[in-house]
C-alpha cells in the first residue's frame, strides 16, 4: 500500500470528523489543563496568549501575558526606558512565539473564558432560549471597542509608572476582566468577588470589575461569545497575526455565498460569507473556531492551513455527514 | 454613581467603626486578663520609705534567685513551656492605649535586667532594620515595594544592575522609636552575611564606611540573604551574647527558575550562630509572601543550629504591643499578628508596611574566659525583624461585591427579558379571499 492513499484516507477522516464533538473535548481538556494544571505542578510560564488567569493562584498552569505586560509597563518611566525594558521585549517575543503556533485558535479552542462562554451558550440552547444578534451598524461600532481597551491597557500602566494615575489602577485590564473573578472560582477561591474600599480608585475599579463580570454572565447567556468582541487580547492577536502558522483560507471561486458559514459564526462575521476575493479571510473578530469550515458544503471553499499545509478542508461529504449527525442529535 | 460611592463610603466607615470597636474590646479584654494574671506583691501602704526600699530589694533578690528574669510574666511563662503556642493565651499589653507613651525600654546596662531581663547595650536589644530611625516605616516605597525584601521591602541598587539592600543596626524594643545602636568599645562585634549561593558558614560583611551607619550589600542572585550582627560583651561575671538577624528575600518574576527553586528549599539556619530566630515558612508559602495582620506566624529559636527549649520570646508589633511566650521542645513559638494600624480612613494605605520585632533570650550556666576575664554564665539574646501589612479583610467587602454583582445580573436579565418581550409580534392571521 502506497503512502498516498493512506494520507488521503487520513484527510478524509479529518475532514469528515464530528467537529463539534472534537472541539468540545478539546476545549474541555484545555480548560481542565489551564484551570487545574497548577495542582499537577504544570507551569507553562507567564506569556500565554489567552486568559489563563494569574489570579487563579493555585490552579493555573500558566499566566495570561496581559498581566505581566501591564505590570512591566507600570514601572517607573526611568526604569522603563533603561536596560530593564529588555525584559519587556523578551517577554513580548515569547508571547509572539506562543501565539504564532495557533494564531487566534487560542481563543477558539483553548481560552478558558471563551470555553466558558460556549458552555453558557450551550446551556441557553438546551433551555430553548433564542440568542441575540447585533445589527450590522451595532457590530461595526462594537468591534472597535477592543482596540480602545487595548490602547487603554497600554496607556494606563504607563500613566501609573509616570505617577499620573494611582497604583490602585494597576493592572487596569485585569481589574475589569471577568476571568479574574470567574476562573479562580473553579478552584474554590472567591476572594476576587470583593469591593476594595482602601481608596476611591480601588472602590471604582473593583466595583467596575464586578459589574463587568455580571454583564459577562448575562451577555454570554443571550449572545454567543459576548465578551470576545471587547477582548483586548483578541485585538493584540490580530495586530501580530501575519506570521502565524494556523490560517483560515477561502477560495472565493468555489464559494456559492450560501451563508452557512455566517449562520454558524459565533462572532457574526459577515465577510466570511460575502467576501469572495480575500484568501486570508481571518478578521479581527474571528476566534478561529473553524465552525465555518465544518459547516461549508463546498469542497475546498474554506480550509484551515498550518504552515501552508491544509489540515482541515470543507468537503461535501463532511458536510453531509455532519448534517446527518446533527439531524440524529435533533431527534 | 455619586450616591453609590457615598453609600460605599458610609458602609465602609460603619464597618471600620465595628472593626475598631471589636478590636478595642478584644484588646481590653486581653489586657484585663493579662493584668489579672500578674499580681505583683506591693509594700504595705503605711510603710516608711526605708521599709519600702527594703521590701523592693528583697523582691528583686528573690526574682534574681528565681532565674534572672525581670518580668513576672516572663517568669510565669517560664514555668509553663507547654504554653509556647499562645494562641488562646492573653495578649500582654505593655502600654495603656489611652497614653501615647510606648512600652518602656529596658533599663540601661547597669547589670540589672529589666523588661525581658537583659540589655546588651544602652537602649535595648540590637536589631537590624531596613529603615533608619529618622525615616521610620509606613507606606511601601518605590515601584517594587511589596514585592521583595524583609517580607516585602523595597530594594535599592543601580538601575539595570543587581539589586542591593541597606540595613541599619538599631537598639531598642520599639520598632518605631528605636535609635541607632551606639558604638561600644568594650564589645566584640562581628557581622556575617549568608548568601544563597555563598558559603553556608557565611562571609564577613564590611562595616559601614564614610561615616554612614548602614550595612550595604548586593543581591545578585535570587534567594534569601541572611545578615547576622553579633556582639559579645562582659558585664560583671556575665557574658552577654547578642545576635541581631535579618532575612531578606530577593525574588523576581523573571530570572532563573532553577535558581529560585533551589533558593526556596535551601536551609535558612546558620549552625555557628550562638542563637538565632528563624521565621517558619508556611507549607504553601510563595516567593512573594507577605505577612498580614491576623496571620499566625511561628518562629523557631535555635542555638548552634539546634532547637532551644525554654527561651523567652517576645513579639513586638509596630505600635509597640507585645506578647511573650516560651519556646517548646522544638524551639517553636507561635504568635498571631495583631491589627494595630488604625488611621483615619482617608489616610488608610493598604500597602502600609509595619515592622515587627521578635526578641528571644536565654541564660546558660557556661563558664569561660572573655578578653582574659572569667565569666560564670552567659546571657543569650537574639532578634529578628520583619514586616507585615494590613489584612485584605480590613478593606475588602464580599457583601458589597456580591450585592453589586447580583444587582446588575438582575437588572440586565430583566432588561433583556422585557426588551425581547416588547419586540414579540403577536400572531396575526391574514385571510385572503381567493375569489
Amino acid at each position: 500500500m502506497s503512502a498516498k492513499p493512506v494520507l488521503d484516507k487520513v484527510r478524509d477522516v479529518v475532514n469528515e470528523v464530528d467537529f463539534n464533538r472534537f472541539r468540545f473535548w478539546f476545549q474541555l481538556v484545555a480548560f481542565v489543563l489551564f484551570v487545574y494544571g497548577g495542582y499537577l505542578a504544570i507551569d507553562l510560564g507567564s506569556k500565554l496568549p489567552f486568559f489563563s488567569c494569574g489570579y487563579n493562584r493555585e490552579g493555573r498552569a500558566g499566566v495570561c501575558y496581559l498581566l505581566p505586560l501591564q505590570h512591566q509597563l507600570g514601572r517607573p518611566l526611568a526604569m522603563l526606558f533603561s536596560m530593564a525594558s529588555l525584559a519587556i521585549l523578551t517577554g513580548f517575543l515569547t508571547f509572539v512565539l506562543w501565539f504564532i503556533v495557533l494564531n487566534k485558535g487560542w481563543c477558539g479552542f483553548v481560552c478558558p473564558l471563551g470555553t466558558l462562554q460556549d458552555w453558557i451558550s450551550a446551556l441557553r440552547r438546551r433551555m430553548g432560549i433564542r440568542f441575540s444578534n447585533y445589527t450590522q451598524g451595532q457590530f461595526a461600532q462594537l468591534t472597535k471597542i477592543k482596540f480602545v481597551l487595548l490602547a487603554l491597557m497600554i496607556l494606563i500602566p504607563l500613566g501609573v509608572g509616570g505617577g499620573i494615575f494611582s497604583r490602585d489602577m494597576s493592572p487596569p485590564f485585569c481589574l475589569i476582566c471577568p476571568a479574574r473573578m470567574i476562573l479562580p472560582m473553579f478552584t474554590g477561591d472567591f476572594s476576587q468577588f470583593t469591593v476594595d474600599f482602601s481608596s476611591k480608585t480601588a472602590i471604582f475599579m473593583t466595583a467596575l470589575g464586578i459589574s463587568i463580570t455580571a454583564l459577562f454572565l448575562v451577555g454570554s447567556f443571550v449572545k454567543k461569545r459576548f465578551f470576545c468582541f471587547f477582548c483586548p487580547m483578541s485585538a493584540l492577536h490580530y495586530l501580530i497575526s501575519k506570521p502565524a502558522l494556523l490560517k483560515l483560507k477561502k477560495d472565493g471561486s468555489k464559494c456559492t455565498r450560501c451563508g452557512d458559514c455566517y449562520a454558524v459564526c459565533d462572532m457574526e462575521i459577515k465577510e466570511i460569507a460575502d467576501d469572495v476575493k480575500t484568501t486570508d479571510i481571518m478578521t479581527d473578530d474571528c476566534t478561529l473556531c473553524l465552525k465555518c469550515v465544518a459547516s461549508c458544503p463546498e469542497s475546498g471553499a474554506l480550509k484551515a492551513t498550518f504552515a501552508g499545509i491544509p489540515i482541515f478542508v470543507s468537503t461535501e461529504a463532511g458536510f453531509i455527514k455532519r448534517m446527518n449527525k446533527g439531524c440524529q442529535h435533533g431527534k | 454613581m455619586k450616591d453609590l460611592a457615598r453609600y460605599c463610603l458610609g458602609g465602609m466607615l460603619a464597618l471600620l467603626l465595628i472593626g475598631n470597636v471589636t478590636a478595642q474590646t478584644g484588646l481590653d479584654e486581653h489586657s484585663a486578663h493579662a493584668s489579672s494574671d500578674v499580681v505583683r506583691p506591693r509594700p504595705p501602704e503605711n510603710a516608711t520609705p526605708e521599709e519600702r526600699r527594703a521590701f523592693y530589694q528583697k523582691r528583686a533578690a528573690e526574682r534574681v534567685k528565681a532565674g534572672g528574669g525581670g518580668d513576672p510574666v516572663a517568669a510565669l511563662a517560664r514555668t509553663a513551656p507547654g504554653n509556647a503556642t499562645l494562641d488562646t493565651a492573653p495578649v500582654k499589653r505593655t502600654q495603656d492605649k489611652s497614653t501615647p507613651a510606648k512600652p518602656e525600654e529596658p533599663a540601661r546596662a547597669s547589670g540589672r535586667p529589666a523588661g525581658m531581663g537583659m540589655a546588651m547595650r544602652g537602649g535595648g536589644p540590637l536589631w537590624l532594620s531596613d529603615s533608619p530611625p529618622s525615616r521610620g516605616d509606613g507606606a511601601a516605597r518605590g515601584g517594587m515595594g511589596g514585592m521583595m525584601g524583609m517580607g516585602g521591602m523595597a530594594m535599592g541598587g543601580e538601575r539595570g544592575g543587581a539589586p542591593s539592600k541597606r540595613l541599619w543596626l538599631r537598639a531598642g524594643s520599639d520598632p518605631q522609636k528605636s535609635g541607632f545602636a551606639r558604638e561600644d568599645g568594650e564589645a566584640i562585634n562581628e557581622t556575617l552575611i549568608v548568601r544563597p549561593q555563598g558559603p553556608i558558614e557565611g562571609e564577613a560583611l564590611p562595616p559601614p564606611v564614610d561615616g554612614k551607619k548602614n550595612l550595604l550589600f548586593d543581591m545578585p542572585v535570587q534567594g534569601y540573604y541572611r545578615v547576622y550582627a553579633s556582639s559579645r560583651k562582659l558585664q560583671g561575671e556575665v557574658l552577654n551574647v547578642s545576635v541581631a538577624k535579618a532575612e531578606i528575600s530577593n525574588f523576581g518574576h523573571g530570572g532563573d527558575e532553577e535558581e529560585r527553586a533551589q533558593a526556596l528549599v535551601a536551609p535558612r539556619v546558620l549552625e555557628s550562630a550562638p542563637i538565632e530566630i528563624v521565621r517558619e515558612k508556611a507549607p504553601d508559602e510563595k516567593t512573594f509572601f507577605q505577612l498580614k495582620s491576623g496571620d499566625e506566624q511561628a518562629f523557631v529559636v535555635l542555638q548552634k543550629g539546634l532547637p532551644l527549649q525554654g527561651a523567652r520570646v517576645r513579639f513586638v508589633s509596630h505600635e509597640g504591643w507585645s506578647k511573650e511566650a516560651v519556646s517548646d521542645e522544638q524551639g517553636r513559638v507561635n504568635f498571631q499578628i495583631i491589627r494595630d494600624y488604625f488611621p483615619p480612613w482617608d489616610d488608610f494605605k493598604k500597602r502600609f508596611k509595619a515592622s515587627y520585632l521578635v526578641i528571644a533570650e536565654a541564660n546558660a550556666a557556661e563558664q569561660g574566659m572573655f578578653k582574659d576575664m572569667p565569666y560564670s554564665s552567659v546571657r543569650y539574646q537574639t532578634t529578628l525583624s520583619g514586616n507585615y501589612y494590613p489584612s485584605p479583610n480590613d478593606y475588602r467587602s464580599y457583601a458589597w461585591g456580591l450585592g453589586i454583582g447580583l444587582l446588575i445580573v438582575l437588572f440586565c436579565g430583566t432588561a433583556v427579558y422585557l426588551y425581547r418581550r416588547r419586540r414579540l409580534k403577536p400572531f396575526r392571521e391574514v385571510r385572503f379571499d381567493e375569489r
